[in-house]
């Protein structure tokens, strides 16, 4: 009996040590939040000891009451590399992107601007039914963009538009989506500024909020397990992050360990609802050690600041096998979509200072300006040759016919069921006898 | 220590005992038992609460796919679950708890099998679990998703409707998510009340794009769970919880398929058509016996199997031969799926005057009309256009359904569609 007694302090001891052993190795990360690699193990139960056991949290005792005060007034701070006049600040935090490169980023901005302008104008002429621009947020699309491989899967929301342009989505398509025509690989079925690219890596925008995220946690863990080297990046807005979704995709992506890149677009409204009212805490990028994720706040407007952080959390989720937060603050300066007049909730006044004075395509152009790659006569040049090509791009696509209304139909499920074809078959006799009260012209026979 | 071990348990059956004499000994209690149960004794209450509403019955053991092994519901569904990963390298399965054999044992072993990396727990929250999901199997992958009961489905509600069940068709099939299967128990269990007894299929089949199933046997669950996994399209399999230890029969070690969308006649009849899905078919095929000792009627009974899409036909050339159709499901009448069969069945064998149907029994409209009485054999070109499908209906349709209430507790027995419900509708249609 005491041989046992005296066996047990001594087994206790040595679990006391190697409890003291894995104690150093968690290192503290940011804000004191430990990051433990490998997952907690089940710990080794020792009731003797005055420490914590609970397997719940990792923490010392505290015999003061305090309350833990959310830090809002200074919040985490806005990582950037240019200034408002697109001059770098800290030269090590240049990126050096070669002049093709930030050329491609200048020239993916503004032809999307360009294209915005026409078709935001073509939804007030009554030619397609729905737009929504990007104005102001054309930085986060394409830094982001601009840091991933081309393999790399897009889950998006719907304002992001830039990282299609970046990847060469041809204005054709965009168009073709937008007005439902022949050309539209989604086969007419969504609302304007619905893309949806298999090659180019960009899954097909929905319009309920947030619902990507949990999926792109789904589609990074694919990739962990498929030994893919490839990040998920999933874009979101400050307002969709407030979802359950979003909630469920962050837990997820940190339990599972999953190679993603959680991005979100921070630009100061959710339609009319002002972040204000849509969070009470330091925005989107204090939730992330919440989860245990890492996470960082950047200024969405400055396309470096945007490429550098992208880059570097693109390297680490997947060397790592976890996910990252990305906040880009930024500004919505076009109206929510047509469907909205934002003169009903904020002022001109707010709007045109960052029109004027934080525009990510300027800041941009000033940088270009002063590396000499860039001038007034290739500006002139650009914006006339930009402005042809959509308008040409505009001119084929109202013009194309939409598809054959068979296409109603198809791909309900990969194979047609029985009763839906006798729907269709339905419809068909519908219109031998009524035809001439549909709009038959403007569709493929 | 043993000494004061057999104290204690000694104490605590007597304490037992005294606490049964005491309620012996309340005035009415004895009375109160009489009204509800004559000649009930207390051990005689508590077997009634153990016994089922139904008798299982397994089918014949199948010989085409090799050898069988007796298995319950759940240990069918593991078999699935290990012919899928074994088959296909990218298959997983994760949900709540599933890692250590989930809370009904389905998953049992496939992670000390197959690895961490391939069944594991989520977190709480099924939302996650069926987002999550959709983007496994948007890269391709087979993703298999347990909801732990259908009763926790709603949350997952959005994700299934707006997103799985319409990838492929808003993508213009650029993108799908057809490698997901989402498994769930379902269905009454004797005991579960409102938040473990539901069948909400009736929400779902109102949704393009998925597929339900629901079986009746451990062997019916093998084939179709692997169908639904191998189907290109999201599917929902809801498993009947209470058949999982209670329905034990002969089931193939091999993975082997049985068709979506293709209900089963189990037994022909030529007059009523009995149709059901899951734990209620064997209610019916009671029902069916009933009939037959007490009545002389001859019943088709049915098994729908898959919820969406639906094997109209089926159905159709079943009631086209009977004349008489009875539905039954444990889920609320109002809106429940039998409402869909009805429509689709009155609408599809109306009174039309068509010499190629013929129907067992005569009538006299079909008498007036010069119909013989046998059977012909149906044109299947003729099924494809609407106008030509006809039946003289001998009843109305009848739906034995759950009341229109969330499931109770200790009403249960009296809320299921039971056989006593089933066979007085048939009683009153064959009496029409």
């Amino acid at each position: 009996m005491a041989v046992a007694i005296a066996a047990a302090r001594v087994w206790r001891l040595n679990r006391g040590l190697s409890q003291a052993a894995l104690l150093l190795l968690r290192q503290p990360g940011a804000r004191g939040l430990a990051r433990s690699h490998p997952p907690r193990q089940q710990q080794q139960f020792s009731s003797l000891d005055d420490k914590p056991q609970f397997p719940g949290a990792s923490a010392e005792f505290i015999d003061k009451l305090e309350f833990i005060q959310p830090n809002v007034i200074s919040g985490i701070p806005i990582y950037r590399v240019m200034d408002r006049q697109g001059q770098i600040i800290n030269p090590s935090e240049d990126p050096h992107l070669p002049k093709e490169k930030v050329l491609k980023l200048y020239k993916s901005m503004t032809l999307l601007n360009t294209m915005d302008r026409i078709l935001y104008e073509s939804q007030r002429q009554g030619r397609i039914s729905f737009y929504m621009t990007n104005y102001g947020e054309e930085g986060t699309h394409v830094g982001s963009a601009a840091a991933l491989d081309n393999t790399d899967l897009v889950f998006g929301q719907y304002r992001e538009a830039g990282v299609l342009m970046y990847r060469d989505y041809p204005l054709e398509l965009f168009m073709a989506q937008c007005y439902g025509n022949i050309s539209d690989l989604g086969k007419g079925r969504q609302m304007p500024v619905h893309y949806g690219c298999k090659e180019r890596h960009f899954v097909t925008i929905s319009s309920p909020l947030a619902t990507q995220i949990p999926q792109a946690v789904g589609a990074a863990y694919a990739a962990k397990r498929a030994n893919a080297n490839r990040v998920v990046i999933c874009y979101f807005g400050e307002g969709a992050a407030s979802e359950g979704d979003a909630h469920a995709g962050f837990n997820f992506a940190a339990t599972l360990e999953c190679p993603i890149i959680f991005f979100c677009r921070n630009n100061g409204y959710a339609i009319s609802t002002p972040t204000s009212e849509q969070y009470r805490g330091d925005g989107i990028a204090a939730r992330g050690p919440g989860y245990g994720i890492m996470s960082i706040r950047v200024d969405g407007n400055d396309v470096f600041a945007v490429y550098n952080a992208t880059k570097e959390a693109r390297r680490r989720a997947v060397a790592e096998n976890q996910p990252f937060l990305i906040e880009a603050m930024t500004y919505r300066i076009g109206h929510h979509s047509t469907s909205d007049d934002s003169s009903a909730y904020r002022s001109v006044d707010e709007v045109n200072y960052w029109d004027k004075q934080d525009h990510p395509i300027s800041r941009l152009r000033h940088y270009l300006l002063s590396q000499g790659w860039w001038d007034e006569k290739q500006e002139k040049a650009w914006r006339k040759q930009s402005r042809r090509k959509v308008m040409e791009a505009f001119e084929q696509a109202e013009r194309k016919p939409k598809p054959n209304p068979n296409l109603l139909f198809s791909d309900v499920y990969q194979e047609m069921p029985a009763q839906l074809r006798k729907q269709q078959e339905s419809l068909a006799r519908h219109l031998q006898t009524y035809g001439e009260h549909y709009p038959l012209d403007h569709f493929d026979k | 220590m043993a000494v004061v071990a057999a104290a204690a348990g000694w104490l605590l059956r007597l304490r037992a005992a005294g606490a049964e004499g005491h309620w012996r000994r309340l005035p009415g209690a004895g009375l109160a038992r009489g009204f509800l149960h004559p000649a009930a004794t207390v051990e005689d209450a508590a077997q009634r609460r153990q016994v089922a509403h139904f008798t299982f019955q397994p089918d014949p053991e199948p010989r085409e796919y090799g050898q069988t092994q007796k298995m319950n519901l759940f240990q069918s569904v593991t078999s699935a679950l290990d012919n899928s990963l074994a088959k296909d390298p990218t298959a997983v399965i994760f949900g709540e708890d599933v890692a250590f054999g989930g809370v009904f044992r389905c998953t049992v072993g496939l992670r000390d099998k197959y690895g961490k990396d391939r069944v594991f727990n989520t977190p709480l929250c099924e939302q996650g679990i069926v987002g999550f999901g959709i983007g496994i199997a948007v890269t391709g992958a087979t993703a298999i998703a347990e909801i732990q009961f259908a009763d926790y489905i709603f949350p997952a509600f959005d994700q299934i409707v707006n997103e799985a069940a319409k990838y492929r068709y808003r993508s213009g099939d650029l993108f799908n998510c057809g490698s997901l299967t989402i498994r769930s128990p379902w269905g009454c269990v004797g005991h579960g009340a409102l938040y473990h007894s539901q069948s909400p299929e009736a929400f779902f089949a109102h949704c393009p794009g998925i597929k339900v199933v629901i079986p009746r046997s451990p062997f019916q669950a093998k084939g179709l769970l692997l169908s639904c996994i191998e189907d290109k399209n999201p599917c929902i399999f809801f498993e009947p919880k209470i058949l999982y230890r209670a329905a034990a029969e002969e089931v193939p070690i091999e993975p082997y398929n049985i068709p979506l969308s293709q209900a089963e006649v189990i037994q022909e009849g030529s007059d009523v058509t009995l149709v059901a899905w899951g734990t209620q078919v064997h209610v019916i095929r009671e029902v069916a016996s009933m009939a037959k000792e007490k009545l002389g009627v001859s019943c088709e009974v049915i098994d729908l199997r898959t919820i969406i899409p639906w094997d109209v036909d089926t159905i159709c050339k079943s009631v086209i031969k009977t004349g008489r159709l009875l539905i039954s499901h444990e889920a609320p009448l109002t809106g429940g799926f039998a409402s869909e069969i009805s429509s689709t069945v009155q609408k599809l064998c109306r009174i039309e005057d068509y010499p190629f149907y013929k129907r067992g029994k005569q009538t006299k409209k079909s008498k007036l009309l010069g119909q013989a009485q046998w059977l012909t054999p149906v044109i299947p070109a003729l099924w494809e256009a609407e106008e030509e499908c006809f039946l003289n209906l001998e009843a109305p349709i009848s739906r034995v359904c759950g009341y229109d209430t969330p499931f109770p507790h200790i009403f249960e027995p009296f809320y299921i569609p039971d056989k006593w419900k089933c066979y007085d509708a048939l009683r009153k249609m064959i009496n029409y």
